[in-house]
């Protein structure tokens, strides 16, 4: 498999180096060298500027390996990741091929293996992994690396796996060869010798299916041997009574020898793609709901689901807040009581190192810390609580909870970027309004200003020469001006409180006549110019909302309304209850909006005929935000008769207190009252 | 004798627009930059209105009202900017009469003057008025009837007593809570709805166009004036 897959093998890069020059290859073996040998080459890689590639092959035999060595060859591809290698695992059975196809594949100029340690008879047979790359490379060099004078131990000698476990299985083993034996003594009288060996070699078949390659290797000699004892004549001896059987024994031997060893592999093949399957479907699964996620709070709380979910233990995520403390952002809580579990979080946070239960490191907590490097550094730890941390710890499900944490780690730090990103697009933003409304606001103000300073200035100088009629028209203008003047100010100071949520919403019942009466109230003599109709249901429910606001949302339509259409001309308010919101339109019988501009007269700063009229544009974007914060829509459109129309909806609340059902329960309170003579 | 008005106010153009329009209208006129200075002259003087802007260099508005109302009953009014409404009502509760909202004109300001020294005058407390006229309104208060134009019109006793109420502080803004508390009684303080739904029956009872009212009016944010003459 020399092009593994992204979840075939995790390639886990973290910096980019210089492509396209050295290509350095480290090949690791389940040992403490390998993190010797892996610094060794990360020094070589920076010193050439190299792309450097870490590589551990998997074969049949990684299963049978002790934990502790599992463990090292995932600490070492983590270690190799996070010093800038990619790290790679390809499965497959002849180590020294595996490696120069990965490096031919992958254009690896230089290949970095440690110091054999091979067993004797194998240096005799002259097959290390050394001289095997030696003889094959071609045009690649191979370097051998000492991990000594690094100070690590010693490879400890492999230890049986499970010994008690195996031992089982080698009584299985036996006992099933022996009740083969049964069978065979039963058919003995019927059947041909040849075809009872047929009866031994799918025992044999049978064993290796279910059991290991130990008890399965043995379950061929074992059978071989009491086939030998029981039915090849000399019978109850070894002896063969005749040469030929000799041949019919050792075919038999290698058959089943043979069969027993590719059906292990077999097996072990099947498992490694199921492992793998499961391992692609959870990170397929973790980066298509990551991608999907908008907000940081979402993302942490899905990621830690997923791994709770996928490992069976209590996830939960921690990453620095307030005065760079870890804090769990995500997943479960859990007991710290004595401050260890924080202490080791704050370990492998510094460190970027895995620590915690049953790993090597700090393992006096209920805890797993894998830190959750990103491109740059450590940018949190997810912590996983389980009674079996040697499970999670097993080196398949580790490689496969790093490349989660990756996972995760790459979403957190998209999400961060993208927020900065977000930010600087608001500050740009932000800057141009800034510019906008100088430019606007400026223009706004000097115009009413020049006509009051003119018309003052006339006043002052023409005190002899004016007549009364043109003194009082001026002090009226100084006078209009100045509370337009006021206005203006009042919706640019309105306009940057509702943008920076300083506004208190105080949402209280309320009736829509009150409104808007209050509203033309404060028009007051503009409104001069402008007959206004009012056609209010009598019996409108009352409505929940921030009356100061919507009294504002009413000032501006009715204003605008009155801008840009010609005095004289009149204004129509109305409202009617239509499915549960109340719908309040003010029309006018001006010459309309320009086409296409229904929509962004909402916008800021936009003025339907620059110039022409006053006001900064805001009026009706502070509409929109006033009625979208009620929950309602605000629209303009053009009436078929001719004239502008501007509606906006207030959603009905439940529990309005009713018009005419409060009315006597108000009404018979104070009749109590007035009844009291006392009172 | 000309009544004394107290302004505290530290912007000078201020008090300059205020001093020519308040003088021409035959008012004596003392003038404070501070909160101190103004409590000093409010004691030494003896002023008829006070006039009090909220924003003072030395001390909160709302601490000048609180030391005034210790040791006199001179009618307060406000002098507020736009938006401040939730200070409005805390002035008023406070002990402040009345206010006005910045920018504002000499006509408002004199008539709230008026209202405020009609309150000073102690001639007019405690006697129990007969009729009161308002526009086309005519309450009669020994019958309690009320007329708009000729017709009598029909009132609930309830609106009956918050129009009577309103009567009471004719010119003057009376703050939900109050109109509530007088009306309904001190368990009610906090019912808004029930007070507008009252006010919009009244309107509609009252006035010609309840939609634009002439004579009840709403002071935004903080409650209810009746308007004088």
């Amino acid at each position: 498999m020399p092009d593994p897959g992204p979840g075939v093998a995790q390639s886990i890069q973290s910096e980019q180096v210089t492509v396209g020059g050295e290509r350095l290859l480290v090949c690791l073996d389940p040992s403490p060298f390998a993190i010797p040998l892996i610094r060794a080459t990360k020094r070589l890689a920076e010193a050439q500027q190299a792309k450097w590639y870490a590589l551990y092959v998997e074969t049949p035999a990684h299963d049978r390996l002790p934990p502790e060595n599992q463990e090292q060859v995932a600490q070492a591809l983590y270690l190799a990741a996070k010093l800038g290698a990619q790290a790679v695992k390809v499965s497959g059975f002849r180590i020294g091929d595996e490696i120069l196809a990965f490096a031919r594949e992958n254009g690896v100029s230089k290949i970095f293996v440690g110091k054999p340690y091979a067993r004797p008879w194998r240096r005799f047979l002259g097959t290390s992994l050394v001289d095997h790359l030696i003889w094959n490379c071609g045009p690649i060099d191979v370097f051998v690396i000492s991990g000594e004078g690094e100070g690590e131990a010693a490879p400890t000698p492999a230890p049986g796996t499970k010994p008690r476990r195996l031992l089982r299985e080698y009584l299985l083993a036996a006992g099933a060869v022996g009740l083969c034996t049964g069978l065979a003594w039963i058919l003995f009288p019927h059947l041909a010798l040849r075809n009872l060996a047929m009866i031994y070699l799918l025992t044999v078949v049978i064993i290796s299916s279910l059991l290991a390659r130990g008890p399965a290797l043995f379950s061929s000699f074992f059978s071989v041997a009491v086939f030998t004892f029981f039915f090849v004549p000399q019978y109850y001896s070894f002896t063969l009574a005749d040469s030929e059987y000799a041949v019919t024994l050792l075919v038999m031997l290698l058959v089943s020898t043979l069969v027993s060893g590719l059906t292990t592999t077999i097996r072990h093949q099947a498992r490694v793609a199921r492992e793998q399957e499961r391992q692609t479907a959870a990170l397929y699964e973790i980066s298509q709901n990551l991608t999907a996620i908008n907000s940081l709070e979402e993302l942490l709380k899905v990621a830690t689901e997923q791994i709770s979910r996928i490992f069976h233990c209590r996830a939960s995520l921690l990453m620095p807040g307030k005065q760079d403390r870890l804090e769990i952002r995500a997943g479960h809580p859990y007991e710290d009581e004595y401050g260890k579990e924080g202490q080791v979080a704050k370990w492998a946070f510094k460190h970027g190192h895995l620590a915690g239960a049953g790993t090597g490191t700090l393992t006096e907590v209920k805890g797993i810390y894998l830190p959750l490097t990103a491109s740059h550094h450590v940018i949190g730890v997810l912590r996983l609580e389980t009674a079996q941390p040697e499970r999670i710890l097993a080196a398949d499900s580790l490689r496969l909870l790093e490349a989660l944490g990756t996972q995760v780690a790459l979403a957190i730090e998209r999400e961060h970027l993208s927020t900065q990103a977000q930010s600087a697009r608001f500050e740009i933003e932000a800057e141009r309004m800034r510019n906008i409304l100088l430019s606007s606001v400026s223009h706004d103000l000097r115009t009413p200003l020049t006509v009051i300073a003119g018309s003052a200035s006339s006043l002052l100088e023409g005190e002899q020469s004016l007549d009364p009629d043109t003194k009082q028209e001026l002090a009226q203008s100084i006078y209009e001006e100045a509370k337009r003047l006021d206005r203006l100010v009042y919706n640019l100071l309105e306009m940057s409180r509702l943008q920076s949520g300083e506004v208190k919403f105080n949402k209280e019942w309320h009736v829509l006549e009150e409104v808007i009466g209050c509203a033309l109230a404060q028009l007051d003599t503009q409104l001069h110019d402008h007959p206004v109709t009012i056609g209010l249901p009598a019996d409108l429910p009352l409505i929940q909302i921030d009356a100061l606001l919507l009294e504002r949302v009413v000032i501006n339509l009715v204003e605008n309304s009155m801008k840009y259409t010609p005095s004289g001309t009149p204004l129509e308010i109305s409202a009617r209850v239509q499915d549960q919101e109340l719908l309040v339109a003010i029309a006018d019988r001006g010459p309309g909006l320009p086409a296409g501009a229904e929509e962004r007269i909402f916008e800021k700063f936009f003025q339907a005929a620059p110039g022409s009229a006053r006001g900064a544009g805001l009026g009706l974007t502070i509409c929109r935000s006033i009625v979208e914060f009620h929950g309602g829509r605000i629209w303009a459109a053009n009436r078929p008769e001719g004239g502008a129309v501007f509606s906006f909806t207030i959603p009905l609340v439940e529990g309005a207190p009713l018009l005419d059902k409060t009315l006597p329960e108000m009404e018979k309170d104070l009749t109590d009252e007035s009844d009291n003579p006392a009172h | 004798m000309n009544p004394i008005i107290l302004l505290i106010e530290d912007d000078a153009s201020i008090r300059r627009f205020l001093r020519a329009s308040l003088v021409t209208q035959g008012f004596e006129l003392l003038e404070a930059g501070t909160g101190r200075e103004g409590l000093a002259l409010a004691a030494s003087r003896v002023p008829e209105v006070v006039l009090l802007d909220l924003g003072l260099p030395d001390m909160e508005g709302i601490e000048v009202i609180q030391q005034l109302r210790s040791w006199s009953h001179v009618p307060i009014i406000v002098l507020s900017a736009r938006g401040q409404e939730r200070d409005k009502v805390a002035n008023l509760d406070a002990g402040a009469d009345d206010y006005l909202t910045k920018p504002f004109g000499v006509g408002e300001l004199l008539a709230r003057i008026r209202v405020a020294l009609r309150k000073s005058m102690p001639a007019e407390e405690g006697k129990p008025e007969v009729m009161y006229s308002l526009g086309r309104i005519k309450v009669d208060f020994e019958r309690r009837l009320v007329f708009r134009g000729p017709e009598e019109v029909h009132l609930t006793p309830i609106e009956y007593k918050l129009l009577a109420v309103l009567i009471k502080h004719r010119g003057k803004v009376v703050t939900h809570r109050q109109l509530l508390k007088e009306v309904w009684g001190p368990s009610y303080i906090e019912q808004n709805p029930y007070l507008r739904i009252f006010i919009l029956n009244l309107r509609r009872k009252l006035e010609d166009d309840p939609a634009r009212p002439q004579y009840l009016l709403t002071e935004p944010g903080v409650g209810y004036r009746l308007r004088e003459e």
